[in-house]
């Protein structure tokens, strides 16, 4: 790191505002004692994980996503043949969780940035009454444990829960059995094979929770944005003779475009990696598992190779979001500096 | 297009803002709405403009005789310029005056080509046609409120509200575009409607001035008029400085530093006149500010052209006569 020069007025008085100016130990030990820190919790765990998931080769680590088949035409004893199938079932839940942890991302993603982008813009552009109070519930995810919030729901829509009664008997489609029936049946084409009953347990509580925990961030990048920029630009279009819509889409949302991606990152991130919240929710069934809950059951099964596999995959989910948030920070600043109107 | 509202009132939560406006512009004028910070100025333009509703019980907002209050912002018919600008910082000049001309219903909306003319013709008379390109960011402020004035003019509004439109520009650049404003409204004659906290402003540009405070129009008038006879001692004072002088009996004299006459003796000074000495001589250009100290310690400034202040030729300490020329005589119950 560079040092940044600190030009002093001429005459600059000793009672003037001073500089704070370290010394070099204190500088050093200051810097030593963060990359101390980052390292002994940050680096080493993560090198660990990506050690061990590598420990049985890279073979190995291939081995739990794509398990090896048994050599055509070779006879195999009862107990190899229960060897591959268990392997193949193992890969498979483990399949089964990444596409859980992509769906529940999809249907989060999208409903947090509509309801981030109202939350920002009625707390933002509206002065009403209990706005304050909006903007603290707003945060509640933030300092309430994941494990209370799936509680909440287990309590809220589980078999003896307020809405029980109504939550049990709920049948809803599975979106992923849809498919081709043809017209015989009438003007509509699609159908779906599979339904689930109920909500706890199932899919739709885990997509429950994760909206749960992640609906501050998009609110939450957006709201100081959309505070400092008032409302003059969209009065403007407004008079002009705009509407709403085109207004929203043509000035309210190219000013927070960058502020809305690094929220849908950050939520992202916190969607593929929550472990509490579904973890209450999901009752356990190997099928409700996501990544985070999968990674869980290898580990309590002794299948440390196989859990930290699953957990550098995870990992690099994370550095991918990481590397997207930088690059996004990257250009909003450089857009802001282009783009920026001084007050003169 | 004329502009007529009756009775409006306005209160945020508990506190009013305007109380029971009544104000009727002419086609054409060119009327500042002035007044301090809080005197609802603003307020009272954001109404008009439909940007806020006024209070329940409040009387019609009328553009040509008709009522707009039920009438959307945007299909009112105005031109709004903001003290901030307002322009479209990710949008070009070019496409920040198009901007009201491609929102308008497909019907109505203009070819690409009769939407270029337009801007055009606008970049002319904003004189800024080789800034097309750019983006509100690599503009000075006075270059970014013009073209927030063009954006305004390419829907060809029947109005124009101007709020505070060159309070945020230094105050070279605001003398220039004031008289650009003028000469612009001169070629255009839009109902022109001006937010302004600076009299100088609002006396040289407007045709006509509503002097506002505390939520009430206190005078609408030409500028002169509004200069020279003012309603009462609130207008008086917020259109320059002053000195106050209490009289034996109770009566108070208002009377403008320009307005004093300095005089080395007694006799020429007439029998007005009173004695002081000079306490503080500060020149500012064409005007010389003089202080002035009487026996009781208050002060009196008086402002006399440079070439008039060589004639006297004072010197700090000097004892001198000095008596109003013009006076104003206002009951002293007003406060500011």
């Amino acid at each position: 790191m560079s040092e940044v020069p600190i030009r002093q007025p001429a005459g600059r008085t000793a009672a003037a505002r001073a500089v704070p100016q370290a010394s070099p130990i204190v500088r050093r030990a200051l810097i030593a004692t963060a990359v101390l820190f980052l390292t002994i919790f940050i680096v080493v765990p993560l090198a660990n994980v990506f050690t061990q998931a590598f420990s049985k080769g890279i073979e190995g680590y291939l081995a739990v996503f794509w398990p090896p088949q048994p050599p055509d035409g070779a006879t195999l004893t009862f107990s190899q043949k229960r060897r591959f199938a268990e392997a193949s079932a193992q890969a498979a839940r483990t399949w089964s969780s990444i596409g859980m942890t992509a769906a529940v991302a999809a249907v989060v993603l999208p409903l947090n940035v509509v309801f981030g982008l109202a939350a920002a813009w009625a707390t933002t552009k509206f002065n009403f009454r209990g706005r304050t109070l909006l903007t603290t519930l707003i945060d509640l995810p933030f300092s309430v444990s994941p494990v209370v919030a799936g509680l909440v729901f287990v309590l809220l829509l589980g078999r003896n829960g307020i809405f029980g009664d109504w939550a049990t008997h709920l049948s809803w489609p599975d979106v992923f059995s849809l498919h081709w029936v043809g017209f015989a049946d009438g003007a509509w084409p699609l159908a779906f094979s599979r339904r689930f009953t109920g909500v706890i347990f199932t899919p739709l509580a885990i997509v429950l929770a994760s909206i749960f925990v992640t609906f501050p961030f998009v609110a939450r990048s957006l709201t100081p944005l959309m505070e400092s920029q008032g409302s003059d630009e969209e009065l403007a279009a407004l008079s002009l003779g705009a509407s709403g819509w085109r207004t929203f889409f043509k000035i309210t949302l190219p000013n927070v475009k960058w502020a809305l991606l690094y929220g849908v990152i950050l939520c992202t991130a916190r969607a593929f990696g929550e472990f509490g919240a579904v973890s209450v929710v999901s009752g356990h069934v190997d099928s409700n598992d996501t990544m985070p809950l999968r990674i869980e059951k290898l580990w309590n099964e002794y299948n440390n190779q196989a859990a930290f596999t699953v957990a550098s995959a995870l990992a690099l989910l994370a550095v991918a979001t990481l590397v997207a948030k930088a690059l996004v920070e990257w250009k909003s600043a450089r857009d802001a500096e282009r783009t920026e109107v001084g007050k003169s | 297009m004329t502009i007529e509202i009756r009775n409006i009132s306005k209160s945020y939560g508990d506190s009013a803002v305007l109380h029971n406006v009544d104000l009727k512009i002419e086609s054409g004028e060119l009327v500042s709405l002035l007044g301090p910070s809080g005197s609802g100025k603003t307020t009272l333009l954001r109404v008009i403009a439909g940007i806020e509703q006024a209070d329940q019980g409040s009387g019609p907002v009328m553009f040509d005789g008709v009522d707009v209050s039920g009438v959307d912002l945007g299909k009112r018919g105005i031109g709004f310029v903001f003290q901030h600008y307002a322009l479209f910082k990710h949008m070009s000049v070019f496409e920040n005056i198009a901007f009201g001309l491609r929102a308008k219903p497909r019907a109505e909306r203009p070819k690409e080509a009769q939407i270029e003319e337009k801007v055009h013709e606008l970049l002319d008379l904003i004189q800024l046609r080789s800034f097309e390109l750019r983006f509100p960011s690599q503009l000075s402020g006075g270059q970014r409120q013009r073209v927030a004035l063009a954006r305004a003019l390419a829907v060809e509004p029947r109005v124009l509200l101007l709020d505070e439109p060159f309070g945020a520009l230094d105050a070279t650049v605001r003398r220039e575009l004031r008289r650009w404003l003028r000469r612009l409204h001169d070629t255009i004659h839009v109902t022109t409607i001006f937010v302004t906290h600076d009299q100088e402003e609002a006396l040289e540009v407007s045709d006509r001035v509503a002097v506002m405070n505390a939520g009430c129009i206190e005078q609408f008038a030409a500028p002169q008029q509004v200069y020279e006879n003012p309603a009462n001692a609130f207008v008086f004072k917020f259109l320059g400085n002053y000195n106050l002088f209490h009289g034996r009996s109770g009566e108070n004299a208002f009377v403008r530093p320009h307005d004093i006459v300095i005089q080395r003796t007694a006799e020429s000074a007439g029998p007005d006149s009173r004695q002081a000495i000079v306490s503080h001589i500060g020149f500012s250009g064409p005007v010389v500010r003089i202080e002035l100290e009487r026996d009781d310690k208050s002060h009196v400034d008086v402002e006399v052209s440079a070439p008039a202040f060589h004639d006297l030729d004072l010197r700090r300490g000097e004892t001198v006569w000095f008596a109003p020329r013009v006076q104003h005589d206002f009951a002293l119950d007003y406060v500011i």
